[in-house]
């Protein structure tokens, strides 16, 4: 059995309307997931992972290049990938004449569960999302923070080894969130492979073993969280908390010719690429006497995703 | 089988909680017969002369009202394609383990079963209260001709719904759509009594084909082969709808 669960070669995806430019939303784009990993698609707005989700899941057909699901071509066995996968779409999805109760009850039988697996999997899921209140309740009465609730636990209902999570937290509270998260990393421990799109970047740091950062139709990095991180400038970040800021500090620093200096009341954040320069820094504004606190952390993966993008606009 | 089960108890949840549609289904037709039917019967006095033969304008006018019915309802099955779209359900849908033609099948499965309901209330309808001697013997005939116009109907309808992204265009061109094929049929009124270009186009329309048939089967009006064509004619047009359905809702995404 290959550990490779989705494999995406030179996918492109062109749209063609009349009397308008042909959009190339995917354009060359390549992509390995290993079995239970889970892999975060990131990028802004228009970047193509919707498209490549799109396709992923039979939804679309790509103008060329392949990509397989559990081994099966997405073109060619269109059925055999969407019996090992399910997916919760970017837009919402819930039947909204319908009971959140029979949501559950037919989005089960449409994955072939039985009368009694649907009414194990509703009361535990009903319990885990806190949806227990809301089962007699019709989709159209529900709030849009509610309706994808819905939307999200159904999918946990069948045992897929493939997950596709298109902004799956989208319109949730902070509680729901939580939630959501910590059934996908279950779900991600229980060896399920899980694919992710979000905008929410501290989510994928949390959630993603791998991810890859797309814009444009095609990938810019890719690699671990932390390996992706290594690849923005590696800047480090110093913040000076001071009982007061005399001009000595101020010269202290700025004479060591960091990248940014910033001052907001008695705190100074300073920005630098290198390690050693925050420690001579921090050294010299110790010898004013005035430091009460100091913190130094690394980029974000929201930093690095934003100057990769950046660079890439400016490239470009 | 299961896929195909499984759309049809999703359609049944959600009919069972919307009276509207339920009321669509099955008393439409019925009202048709009762209220039109019956007007034009008295206006009509003397009855209609169809292929030397004079028969009550109710009658006549069963076939239509059933061929009506199963047009209504393929209408109304397609435009769950909007509801479904507009909910966001529709997408997901594609995404799940079955194949489109199930997903079809299954819809229609469904819809297929009120069109028999609906067919056996109005015929009883007929027989009863207005006494239209049905032809008893064909009747389970007539069940299989409402089934596969309702199929037809639905395909030929789901393909200009996966089409027209637009709830109101829809509504527009199904509104002209229904109009132009009722009128330019023998639903109403039998064709050699009419204008030699609208007889001649009525012959192309599979809602003439469909009635004809409907008509021989209940009342005996029409001859064996040219119901033979029509039927022909028909199954043809139900092949051709389903295959170019399952090719649209291929690309519907």
């Amino acid at each position: 059995m290959s550990d490779i669960a989705i494999e995406v070669q030179d996918l492109v995806k062109i749209f063609r309307r009349k009397n308008h430019e042909p959009i190339e939303a995917v354009s060359g784009l390549s992509f390995r997931v290993l079995r239970g990993e889970i892999y975060g698609l990131l990028g802004p707005n228009g970047a193509g992972k919707t498209t490549t989700i799109k396709i992923l899941t039979t939804l679309l057909a790509p103008t060329s290049g392949a990509a397989r699901v559990m081994g099966h071509d997405v073109v060619a066995e269109p059925l055999a990938v969407r019996r090992q996968t399910c997916v919760v779409l970017q837009e919402n999805a819930i039947e909204l004449y319908l009971s959140v109760r029979n949501n559950f009850c037919t989005f089960g039988r449409f994955h072939g569960l039985r009368v009694q697996e649907i009414e194990r999997s509703l009361d535990r899921l009903s319990e885990l999302f806190g949806l227990r209140d809301y089962l007699n309740e019709k989709g159209m009465d529900l709030s849009g923070g509610l309706r994808r609730r819905v939307q999200v636990a159904k999918t946990f209902m069948v045992d897929k080894p493939v997950v596709f999570l298109d902004e799956a937290t989208t319109g949730m509270d902070a509680f729901n969130k939580r939630t959501t998260l910590e059934a996908i990393k279950e779900e991600s421990r229980k060896g399920r492979t899980i694919v992710l799109t979000t905008h929410l970047l501290e989510e994928a740091e949390e959630l993603c073993d791998s991810v890859a950062i797309m814009n444009h139709g095609t990938i810019i990095a890719r690699g671990s969280v932390e390996d992706v991180k290594s690849m923005g400038l590696r800047l480090l970040y110093l913040s000076l908390s001071l009982e007061r800021i005399s001009d000595d500090v101020v010269q202290a620093i700025r004479h060591r010719q960091p990248l940014n200096v910033e001052i907001k009341n008695n705190t100074v954040e300073v920005t630098v690429r290198e390690a050693a320069l925050a420690l001579d820094i921090l050294a010299a504004v110790r010898e004013t006497g005035h430091l009460r606190h100091f913190e130094i952390t690394s980029a974000s993966l929201e930093d690095v995703f934003v100057q990769l993008v950046d660079r890439e606009g400016s490239a470009g | 089988m299961r896929e195909v089960l499984a759309v049809v108890y999703r359609e049944y949840l959600i009919r069972r909680t919307s009276p509207t549609w339920l009321f669509f289904d099955l008393a439409v037709p019925l009202l048709y017969l009762l209220m039109f039917g019956v007007a034009f019967d008295r206006a009509l006095g003397q009855g209609l002369q169809v292929n030397g033969e004079t028969i009550a304008y109710n009658a006549f006018f069963l076939s239509g009202v059933l061929s009506m019915s199963c047009f209504g309802s393929g209408m109304n099955q397609s435009y769950g394609f909007f509801v479904d779209r507009d909910n966001g359900i529709f997408y997901e849908f594609l995404t799940y383990p079955m194949t489109r033609g199930q997903f079809l099948l299954g819809k229609i499965l469904f819809q297929c079963s009120m069109a028999v309901v609906q067919c056996l209330i109005t015929i009883a309808t007929g027989t009863l209260l207005l006494h239209i001697a049905i032809r008893w013997q064909f009747l389970l005939l007539v069940l299989v001709g409402m089934t596969i116009g309702t199929a037809g109907w639905f395909f030929f309808l789901a393909i200009i719904a996966f089409r027209i992204r637009r709830n109101d265009t829809y509504n527009t061109v199904i509104n002209v759509t229904y109009f132009v094929l009722m009128f330019l049929s023998s639903t109403f009124y039998p064709l050699d009594r009419v204008p030699a270009w609208l007889s001649a186009l009525a012959w192309l329309n599979p809602l003439t084909w469909h009635t004809d048939v409907l008509r021989f089967l209940t009342i005996g009006i029409g001859t064996l082969s040219t119901v033979f064509v029509e039927v022909i004619g028909f199954s043809l047009f139900l092949v051709l709808s389903f295959w170019f359905a399952v090719r649209t809702l291929q690309r519907a995404a």
